[in-house]
């Protein structure tokens, strides 16, 4: 009889072991296979029963309605579900410990989770194809659109996925369930409306919004690939970070990329055929998820960390102070690319003073724009105080930043019944109240945005001085790299 | 070269002294057995040493490297197995370890065969196409040590690889670890198990609230006097077993401590076996027809709770090093 271990060639040794194990486990989940045998059975039982009575002519688009509805609940929720515990169950079973000793990184195995799920995923994708060219033969079929609609569908469910693969690094079930259930949804609204419905104003059927045959529709299209895939990217950084050991530092990578950006838009703010408001949005989005990763960081400080910063002397080490991955540099780290952001969306507006074409920029939208700012830093400061020294500062930071959402959802409502919004101002120690005040508030636009400078302002000085406080905790820390460097045995 | 060696270990988690200036070597090929109470900070120590977390002071080394600045390194000289560790759903023992000889770099042929010799060595053959998370626990526990051994380590760490085994489970952890060290593999084990680890390890280490209170051999234990530094004996009688209790009244520095069917169990406050003797032959010339008379060995668990009877009791000030000023050495880490 021959040994079991002769049947071990499944899979290629090229293939990374991560994506090997997800697959054979994945492949065996009863949530994939019911799902991926719902689907067929609905779509087949759909397509015969349309093609028994097709003679309206508009049964093709219908058929086109039903097919993407059922592929989306498929790819945009349950398959982006599954990633919801796909970290934090290696974390509470010790597996991870386990995984961390093998040569195998924290973002590979962050990687080979998220592969694994996308890949099911494009085993769904292929698997409607046939139903899409059968649906063809019915007629009214807009080709392109479709296919432009179902690669976005598929994007949009990696990015999605990439999030819940991200955050299941948080042991806080609260979290871990409460985001995707609840956040997913207005994420994808948010950047939906933010892009695709900005570029396809004007376009009559919702299919024809995908045809791209306008320049707008191109760039709204293009960004929101761009932004997707940029917040698919941070938060599966995210999750490398949760789960990484102290001697592996993933903020670098993470936060240079978004200090280029953020540079790359400051340069691209001085071209007046640019969108302001694009470029405050992009900004935004870049600078969001690295700001909050940032301010969230829970790594421990060590010498192998600082090492390759102290190699390169003194501009090496001031470096470091902005890309330790912990929450002091962190800190740093959000105030310099807060300011590169605000000096990319108001240089803008600065050089469009300075013309005669029409901005469409003023104090409501930098109101606005300081109002968000002010809301990341908001609950970092919270944090510092009530959270010190503890663990799962990702679940602490978005608790307190859905507080604050909450409480400005309060503030507008009783503004609102109220008739009045003079009592805001009691509450503006939450940034986010400035919001509410630009809707309610009789008040000018520019007190307004003085109130919320001087807000902004003061939550900065409190952060930089909490995050110079550690800094300095951490000066012996940076000595034994030196000493290390300089005695390598 | 040691083959673990640890020294003035400290880590804390913020206020609390998890371990306290914990220094101790332990030569290549000897097997060490490590015991103390739940939170003593034995799982940190072993922690450390696997390269899974920090000291906050001080310095831990695997064959000479240490595991803070090269932890790579270390991590393919030392093999660990966690208290506990979960397994996965809809995996089978064959892909797991497939899984993990993947992880650790093995390819083709290569990996086959060591997937092989793993399982032959771990008896999982016949369990190959078992799920990994429907095996009992002693099979897991197999499993676990042929996870761990996949990359041929030179140490091994085991962290309570006995708690909630069978006995026959028991047994057969038992005579792995005893062929792992006939091969020459350092193995530091702990277990609340004290027996076990007497009868299997060249060395003991007890720990106690972060502090190491002793080191040695098993046998020196057993051997050693008890809290209040007197040996016990076994005494039988033949005839009236009061007598053995009547004549040690009268006797200075000997205690009759329990009465026996045929006798009683006494104390003899000395450790000079010829004093013993005298007292056994003043026994014989008072009229006590003794048919034994023997040096009981205590168990490990007796020695234990004496050792820290002795701390309890100021006996034996085993303080750890002092903990180095802020000005005279400086944090590995810190916990912001």
């Amino acid at each position: 009889m021959s040994s079991p271990v002769t049947f071990l060639t499944d899979f290629s040794d090229r293939i990374s072991p991560m994506l090997v194990k997800e697959l054979r486990q994945g492949m065996r989940a009863k949530t994939f296979i019911v799902v991926f045998l719902s689907l067929q059975i609905f779509l087949a039982v759909m397509l015969f029963s349309a093609g028994a009575a097709s003679n309206s002519n508009s049964v093709g688009t219908v058929i086109s309605g039903i097919i993407f509805s059922f592929f989306a609940a498929a790819v945009l929720v349950v398959q982006p579900l599954r990633g919801i515990s796909a970290l934090s169950s290696e974390v509470k079973g010790n597996t991870i410990d386990m995984m961390v000793l093998t040569r195998l990184s924290s973002w590979r195995i962050v990687l080979g989770k998220w592969v694994a799920i996308v890949s099911q995923s494009a085993l769904l994708l292929s698997t409607i194809i046939p139903y899409l060219i059968l649906r063809y033969f019915f007629g009214g079929m807009n080709l392109f659109a479709e296919l432009v609609f179902l690669i976005l569908m598929f994007l949009t469910s990696m990015a999605l996925t990439a999030v819940t693969v991200g955050l299941s690094g948080c042991t806080s079930v609260i979290i871990r369930f409460l985001i995707p259930i609840i956040g997913l949804p207005v994420l994808l609204w948010t950047l939906a409306v933010t892009f695709l419905f900005r570029g396809f104003r004007g376009s009559s059927g919702f299919m024809d919004l995908f045809s791209l045959d306008s320049t707008d529709s191109r760039i709204a299209v293009l960004s929101y690939v761009a932004a997707i895939v940029y917040l698919g990217g941070s938060m599966l950084s995210l999750g490398a970070s949760l789960i990484a050991p102290a001697a592996e530092n993933h903020a670098f990578l993470r936060r240079i990329v978004a200090f280029f950006a953020q540079l790359v838009l400051l340069v691209l703010g001085g071209f007046d055929k640019i969108d302001m408001a694009l470029v405050a949005i992009l900004s935004l989005i870049i600078a969001g998820p690295a700001m909050v990763i940032a301010l969230t960081e829970s790594a421990i400080l060590v010498q192998t960390v600082c090492k390759p910063f102290v190699k390169r002397g003194r501009i090496g080490r001031a470096l470091g102070w902005f890309l330790y991955p912990t929450w002091p540099s962190g800190i740093l780290f959000t105030i310099l690319i807060s300011l590169i952001g605000l000096a990319a969306i108001f240089s803008h507006a600065m050089f469009d003073a300075g013309t005669s074409h029409t901005s469409v920029w003023g104090d409501e939208e930098a109101v606005v724009i300081l109002s968000l700012l002010g809301g990341i830093l908001f609950p970092a400061v919270w944090q510092v105080f009530l959270f010190r020294g503890e663990g799962q500062r990702v679940a602490h930071y978005l608790l307190l930043l859905a507080g604050a959402l909450v409480m400005l959802g309060i503030l507008t409502i009783l503004a609102e019944s109220m008739n009045s919004g003079a009592f805001l101002w009691f509450f503006a120690w939450n940034p986010l109240a400035f919001i509410a005040m630009l809707e309610e508030s009789k008040l000018d636009d520019e007190v307004l945005l003085g109130g919320v400078i001087i807000v902004d302002l003061m939550l900065m000085c409190i952060l930089f001085t909490r995050a110079m406080m550690d800094i300095r905790k951490s000066a012996p820390i940076i000595h034994e790299a030196e000493i290390l460097l300089e005695n390598p045995g | 070269m040691s083959a673990l060696k640890v020294n003035n270990l400290y880590r804390y988690f913020g206020a609390l002294q998890a371990v306290n200036g914990v220094t101790f070597e332990i030569p290549h090929g000897s097997v060490c057995g490590f015991v103390g109470a739940n939170g003593a900070g034995k799982t940190t120590i072993m922690r450390i040493l696997a390269t899974l977390d920090y000291p906050t002071l001080g310095s831990a080394e695997v064959c000479g490297i240490n595991v803070v600045h090269r932890p790579a390194e270390v991590r393919r000289l030392i093999g660990w197995m966690p208290d506990h560790f979960g397994n996965y759903e809809h995996m089978t023992v064959l892909e797991y370890l497939d899984f993990y000889a993947r992880a650790l770099g093995y390819k083709g042929q290569e990996r086959r065969q060591r997937i092989q010799e793993v399982m032959d060595f771990t008896d999982l053959v016949p369990l190959a196409d078992r799920f990994s998370n429907k095996l009992s626990k002693g099979m897991t526990q197999r499993l676990g040590l042929g996870r761990a051994l996949l990359h041929d380590p030179q140490v091994l760490v085991m962290d309570e690889p006995a708690a909630g085994l069978d006995p026959k489970a028991r047994v057969e952890l038992k005579h792995l670890i005893r062929v792992l060290a006939q091969e020459g593999k350092t193995i530091f084990i702990s277990s609340h198990i004290l027996s076990e680890l007497g009868e299997m390890c060249d060395s003991l280490l007890f720990i106690n609230n972060g502090r190491i209170v002793h080191h040695g051999d098993a046998e020196t234990l057993k051997r050693g006097s008890d809290s209040v530094g007197g040996v016990l004996y076994d005494v039988q009688v033949a005839g009236d077993p009061q007598g053995v209790s009547d004549w040690c009244v009268l006797q200075p520095n000997v205690e009759f401590l329990e009465a026996r069917k045929h006798g009683g169990r006494i104390r003899i406050d000395t450790q000079d076996p010829t004093k013993a003797a005298d007292i056994l032959a003043r026994m014989v010339k008072d009229g006590l027809r003794i048919t034994e008379f023997h040096r009981e060995q205590r168990n490990l668990e007796d020695a234990f709770i004496d050792i820290l009877g002795r701390l309890d009791a100021g006996k034996e000030a085993l303080v750890p090093p002092p903990l180095p000023t802020p000005s005279s050495a400086s944090p590995l880490i810190t916990d912001h």
